[in-house]
This record gives structure tokens, sequence and C-alpha cells, in this order.
């Protein structure tokens, strides 16, 4: 018996240590790994997607704006196949008003995701079946079949043990530039105007593969009874991406959901050659106006909750402050007075 | 199935568990059930089948019949049989298209036209180098009435095919470890904890150290035409710490796993590196082997009646002193020859591994008393550190330098290699950027030599004390498991293991 607690208690000390020295050696902080960070049932908003999520909405001013939370289930070049799954992930630790799902990359061929691009999402995930099931499903696409190849999936420390090289003062700390999950585009890469760029109405039916994952999402949708806004950002689209995109806005309206097409709001005011990052990102500016907009939006729609009275959601405020610095170090102004330049 | 590998840490544990949890007297049977998965794991087909059958129903019949007959003539032609049946699929299997290519070169040097078409390259089970060896002692030794004959066949089956052996020996014998085999072993926590800081030691020299140093070797030798001079001398040296690390490692691997089913191995490595002389560097270094060839070799070729005739006119004719040592060192040749072909076969590994060792011991032996008289006459003490510190570097330096053979692709390539070597570059050393540029960077350099400190300090140990670990164990608590964690989290860490990197394989598996 004493054997067996010493030999328990070894175990437990080795797991200890070794979540610790995986956390360091684990450089990647990323949106989705600081969703977990949130106290249970704190979150009023769960905005999945690719990077156009955690880039284009700003969580920490939508709070500032109108007190609710937002949670960021974003990765770049997210696979939409992980949709589904990521809502499930959700449910155990939250109870949102709305999911907003990013719809850009939901015309995206599904094989065409790479090792980095899938290992993003899977590895931010906490170990659960949810995890195992986002591996198996995402490399089905890709045709990675045998165990010794997804073992690397399941067990991120087979891939990551090797980066002792590049610990640093982030690795202990995590960044300081993600701002509860928001990180910012600092300047403008001198993105052409594209005044000519006006959405078309063409529809190019999108790849099968791809309406079944749509369809499984729906279904899933439907059955759990969950308030769902589908958003397409503001971007620039190539033509024939933009045509699948508009066959998946009629699949979801057939299904009696909504679409924001954030291209064809001309409320929104984004002015290409100023609020680019590049011509798949919006810059702080274009997010900012990006994030006025579509929060007041949100706000009244769900009548979201305000929360900025509330002690418990301090670290929001710490979170819009600690922005505000940084933008004021960086810009060498105010931030209040980007905000007073708009008018939403 | 790679000793650093998933399944196979998966395989042990399941192995393990079950191993404990049934009944005692059905012990055996799960190891054998185990080493026969082991065995034909990824390679169950009709050929291997085959094979193993050979060699266990020759050994399994002749062992009975040896016995049966041991003081007729008959036990003896029995023996010759067995040998030949086993010794002849080895030779078939492993070294059939090695005598093909010899024949094909030596036609080609005396412009006979005519080439064997070399054999297609058959499945070949794992391990069949050791278990047909043991196989052999397994009969000597009925024969020589130094051991009883197993009468049931799974059990002489599990003898042959014990898992944990298979990869990288060391070479068992029937007598040693039937009765540790066969009987029944309670869970024991300290053999546990013992097996397992061996598995940890044997992983830290495979995958911190052989694999780090192999990335070096491997960019130097696979391109000796750009890393040349001071590169070759390094990665020569470094070559002889990676099949160390490496061979070494996995027999800690292996005697560990064995260890925590209760089952002691020979041990196969006394610290080497420490060997003053190649004789003695020799008789640390895969010492299963060296004792293997002598009991079942050397010896009887000594006491072979076509030697001693030998012996005796070579005494008539050149006198006593050297009359004895003429028969001794063809006896010690044909040896050393038979080590190069165990090895692999080819000319690189009969030279590396076994002529220029001949002739390093040759050397030893001939001028050894000539170099003392030549020392006491210069007045150089040879008892003091400095002077051992020198006999064990030109050690490793000698075995270095043969193992280039070892290491190289062929004959050519070594001597190649060994031209590019003597180019004079040694600002590589220095110049803080070339010595980065073959496969290791600065923070590879650093934790190779750290690990290689530690290694060298175990080996002391180990030279000092027989088991480091006994030491370790006796310790309090709170130094124990601190330095268990930091081993786990050493090869964890450091380790060149897992997705970047390629599988670790064993330079001495393909044996």
């Amino acid at each position: 018996m004493k054997n067996i607690i010493k030999a328990l208690i070894f175990v437990l000390i080795f797991f200890i240590i070794f979540n610790y020295v995986f956390k360091i050696l684990w450089l990647d902080d990323n949106p989705l790994k600081r969703f977990y960070k949130e106290p249970k049932d704190s979150l009023d908003v769960i905005y999945i997607g690719s990077s156009n999520a955690y880039v284009h909405f700003n969580t920490v001013l939508a709070w500032n704006r109108y007190g609710y939370t937002t949670g960021l289930l974003s990765h770049d070049s997210q696979s939409f196949a992980s949709t589904k799954l990521l809502i499930e992930e959700a449910e155990k630790y939250q109870s949102p008003y709305v999911y907003v799902i990013d719809l850009a990359l939901s015309i995206n061929e599904l094989d065409s995701f790479e090792e980095a691009q899938i290992r993003r999402t899977t590895d931010a995930m906490n170990f659960t079946n949810n995890r195992i099931q986002m591996i198996n499903k995402l490399l089905s696409y890709i045709n990675v079949t045998s165990i010794n190849e997804k073992i690397g999936y399941y067990f991120s420390f087979l891939k990551y043990h090797n980066r002792w090289k590049n610990v640093n003062r982030e690795s202990f700390l995590g960044r300081d530039d993600l701002f509860k999950g928001f990180y910012y585009c600092k300047f403008t890469n001198g993105i052409e105007s594209h005044d000519s760029y006006v959405w078309k109405n063409n529809v190019t039916k999108i790849e099968e593969e791809n309406k079944e994952v749509l369809l499984d999402l729906l279904e899933y949708i439907k059955l759990n009874n969950l308030n769902v806004l589908f958003v397409i950002p503001k971007r620039i689209f190539k033509d024939e991406d933009q045509y699948k995109l508009n066959d998946v806005i009629n699949i979801i309206k057939d299904n009696n959901m909504e679409v924001i097409n954030f291209n064809t709001l001309q409320d929104l005011n984004i002015d290409f050659s100023h609020d680019l990052y590049n011509a798949a990102h919006l810059n702080l500016y274009g997010s900012t106006k990006y994030t006025l907009y579509f929060s007041k939006y949100l706000e009244t729609k769900y009548n979201l909750p305000d929360h900025r009275e509330d002690s418990t959601y301090n670290s929001w405020n710490d979170e819009y402050n600690r922005f505000k610095q940084i933008y004021k170090s960086i810009n060498n102004k105010e931030y209040d007075e980007l905000l007073d330049s708009y008018d939403y | 199935m790679s000793l650093i590998s998933f399944s196979f840490l998966l395989f042990c544990i399941i192995t393990i568990l079950i191993y404990f949890i049934v009944p005692k007297k059905f012990q055996w049977i799960i190891l054998l059930i185990s080493s026969i998965c082991f065995l034909f794991y990824k390679n169950l087909n009709i050929y291997t089948i085959i094979q193993s059958l050979i060699v266990l129903l020759s050994s399994y019949s002749f062992g009975i019949l040896i016995e049966k007959f041991r003081n007729e003539k008959k036990s003896k032609i029995f023996l010759l049989i067995g040998i030949f049946i086993i010794l002849a699929q080895l030779i078939y299997l492993k070294y059939t298209n090695v005598f093909l290519r010899s024949f094909n070169l030596i036609f080609s040097l005396f412009n006979i036209k005519y080439r064997f078409i070399l054999l297609s390259n058959k499945p070949v089970l794992i391990g069949i180098s050791y278990y047909s060896l043991i196989m052999i002692s397994y009969l000597i030794d009925i024969y020589r009435r130094a051991c009883e004959s197993q009468k049931n066949i799974f059990k002489c089956a599990l003898f042959m095919s014990y898992f944990p052996i298979l990869t990288s020996g060391p070479f068992i014998r029937y007598d040693n470890i039937k009765d540790k085999l066969y009987s029944q072993h309670k869970f024991n926590y300290s053999l546990m904890c013992k097996g397992l800081i061996r598995i940890l030691w044997g992983l830290f020299k495979v995958i911190v150290i052989s694999q780090r140093l192999g990335y070096f070797v491997d960019t130097v030798y696979g391109n000796i035409y750009t890393y040349i001079g001071f590169y070759i001398v390094i990665a020569t040296l470094f070559f002889t710490l990676q099949l160390y690390t490496n061979f070494s490692g996995s027999i800690d691997i292996i005697m560990g796993i064995s260890e925590i089913f209760g089952i002691d191995l020979p041990e196969n490595f006394r610290a080497p590196f420490f060997s003053k002389t190649i004789t003695e560097f020799w008789r640390n270094w895969h010492i299963t082997l060296g004792a293997w060839l002598k009991d079942y070799i050397f010896y009887p070729l000594l006491k072979s009646n076509f030697i001693q005739a030998l012996t005796h006119k070579c005494k008539n004719k050149f006198g006593k002193k050297i009359g004895k040592k003429i028969p001794l060192y063809i006896c010690l040749f044909i040896m050393w020859i038979l080590i190069g072909i165990w090895h692999g076969g080819d000319y690189t590994f009969i030279i590396g591994s076994g002529i220029l060792q001949f002739v390093f011991i040759l050397i030893e032996d001939i001028f050894g008393t000539i170099i003392i008289k030549i020392n006491d006459k210069l007045g150089i003490n040879m008892k003091t550190f400095s002077y051992k510190l020198y006999q064990v570097i030109r050690t490793y330096l000698l075995f270095s330098f043969a193992m280039i053979f070892f290491r190289a692709d062929s004959v050519i390539n070594a001597l190649e290699t060994i031209r590019f070597m003597f180019v004079w570059n040694p600002w590589i050393l220095f110049d803080h950027t070339s010595l980065y540029a073959a496969g290791l960077d600065r923070y590879d350099f650093g934790v190779l030599i750290i690990s290689l400190v530690a290694l060298f300090i175990v080996d002391i140990g180990i030279k000092k004390f027989d088991s480091v670990r006994d030491k370790l164990l006796q310790q309090n608590i709170v130094f124990r498991w601190g330095v268990i964690y930091l081993l786990l989290f050493v090869i964890i860490i450091f380790g060149c293991y897992g997705v970047d990197y390629n599988p670790s394989s064993f330079i001495y598996r393909q044996f």
C-alpha cells in the first residue's frame, strides 16, 4: 500500500511538472487557448471562425461599449469543419446568448488544410473526447489514417518538445498582444484602392463535402435550439469565392437562419485604401469600425446583459485599459481620439 | 517494432500488466505469446514462419537426441547436423549475397565475365543472428553436459524468442537463464523501480545523445567532399560515441524491461571507453558476443587436432615461445573475421570490426613488452594518471579509426574518408559558425556536451561501484526523485523523437 501511494505521488508530481513545462514549451498562445481561461458561464457571445474573427472583432471594445463579453474560438485558417465540434466544446463551459459563426472559410476545400492549420485548432483544445474527434475528423479529410501519424496530434508534446531552443520571456508570461483573444493588425500595408470592388450575386454550387459539413452544422444547431448568427466578414474575396459564398448564404437562409454579409452593407463604411491590413484582414481602423457597428447590432438584437458594474468581470476592464495603453504607446495618441472620429 | 516507438511502449505495458495479473504458473506462457507477437509483428508470412520453425524444431529435436545418445558417437553427429541446419539457414538468409558479391568481385579482378545473380530480398525475421547463435550454443551446451535439454517445445520456443533480446542482444545461455525464464515471479516494486531507472538511462543514451550525434555524423559522412578535415575527425570520434550510446542504450532498455519481469540478463557493456588497450576494450564491449565466440569458436578451435598439430610443428620450427603464438594468432584471426562477418558480412564490417581490431590486438601483444622496456629505460612511469589517460585516449582513437570502415558505405568510401580527413582546416573549430553547419547548432552542441559529461560520470561510477543505480536508490527520497525527474524531463524535452524527428533506428538492430 505504501508503495502504491508513493507511486501515485510520483506520477502526480510528474504530471504537475509536465503540465508546467509543456505550457512553457508550447509558445503558441492564441485566442482559442485563452477561451479556456474564462470562468464558467461568463461569456455572452461566442465568435467562431478563422483569423477574421479574432482580428476583426475587438472583444474589449465591445465590452467597453455595451458591457457584454465575447469569447473567441478562433485561429488562423481554422477549418470550417471544426465548427460543430467547437460549439460542442464551448457548450461544456459556457452558455452564450448567441454564437457568431464566420463563413469566410466555409468554401475552402476540406483537403486543402495543412498540418499547421489543423494543429492550431486541435493543439489548443483541452484533452477531451472532443479533441480526439476533431483530430480524427480533420485528418480524415487529408487522408491521414495511420495511428503513428495521428499520435503526434493526440499528444502535442511529441511535436513541441523540441521547441526548447525558442523559450523566451513570452513562453513564461504569455503573449501581451492578445486582448481577451482580440489581436489587432497595427499597420496598413498600402493596399491598393479597391473602389471597383463590388460583391457579385452570381452563384456557384459549393463542393458536396463542404455542403455536407454545413448541413450537418445546421442540423446540429436546430437540434440543440441554439441562437446562431452567420457572418461573411468584410474583406476582399475572389469572384469565384463570392459565387460560392452566395450558395452558402442561400443554403443557410433556406434553413431559416440569419446571415449577414458585411460586404453588401454600406453602413459599415469601410474604406479599403485605409482600413485593410491585407486583402483578407482589416487593420485596427477597420476592426474598430466593424466592432462599433457589429457590437451594437448584437446588443440590440439579442438583448445582451451589461456586466460593467459587476466586479467579477474586472479582468475585462483591465484588458480594455491595457489595450488602450498599448495603442497609445504604439500610435502616440489616445484610443478615444480614434473612437471620436467615428460615428456609429 | 522499434524500441523507441509508441507501439513498443504500449506492447510492453500490456505485457507487463498481463504478466503480473495472470496466475504465476502462466507467466512464461504470456512471455511466449508476447515474444511471438513481437517476432512476427508486421512480418508474418510463410517465409518467416518457416525460418523460425527450422531453428526451433532443429534445436528442440536435436537437443533431445544429443542428450539421449550422450555416450554414443551419434550424439556428435546430431550436434553437427543441428548446427549445420541452423547455420546453413543463417548463412543463406544473411550472407549469400555477400558471398556472391565477393565471387563476382574476384571474377572481375581476373577478367572472368561470369557473374552470379544476387538473390532477391526475402523477408527475414528480426533477431535471426541472435537466436540462431543462441540455439547453437544451446545444442553445444547439451553436448558438453553443461545443461539438460528442454522437453517442452513451447518453453524451448520461449528461450529462443524471448522478446527483449531479439533486437540487440545480449547473448543468453540456457543454463544461466532457464530458472528465471520459467519460474514464477511475484511483482516486486523495487525491481520495477530499478528496471524503470535503467530504461530511462537507456532512453537518455539513445534519444538524447545517440540520435543527436547521428545528425552530425550523417551530415558529414553523407557529404565527405564538402565536410572535410576536422569535420571528418569530429564525426569519426562522434560515430564511436553514437555507436556506444545507441547500442548500450538499447541494451539498458532491454535489461530494464527484463528486470521488471524478474529475469536478469547478462551485462553487455562495462564502461569500455576507460579501457587502456583494445584487448581490454573488447572485454568491456559487447561482452556476451565476445564470450560466446571464445567459448564456442576460439577455445574449441585452439584445442582442435589441427591447431594442436600446428602448434607442435611451429614449436619445433620457431622455438617454444614464438611457436606457441603462431597458432594462437591464427585462431584469433579466424575469430575476428567471424566477428566482422557477424556484424554484417560486408568488407567494411570485416575490416572495421574484424581485421583492424585483430591487427591492433596483435600489435599490442607483440610490442607490449617492448614498449614496457622502452618506457623503463626512458624513465616513464606507466602507473601515473597521465600515462593511463594517454592509453585510454589512444584506445579510443584506434577504435574510432577502425569505425571509419564500419560506418562507410564501401571500402573505397572509407579510404576516401581517411584521405579527406587529413585536410588541414582547424579554423572550423574556432570561427563560431562552421561547426554548427553540419547538422547540430550551438544549442544541440550544448546539450550534447552536458549529456556526455553525465554519461562520463555515470560510467566512472559503473567502473567504481559496479551499479550506480544501487547507489542512487540508497539516497533519500528527495534526491532520488529529483534525479529521476531530471532524467525524465531531459529525455522528454531534449530527446530527438516525435513528429519532427525520424524514428530512432538502432544501429545494431540489423544484426
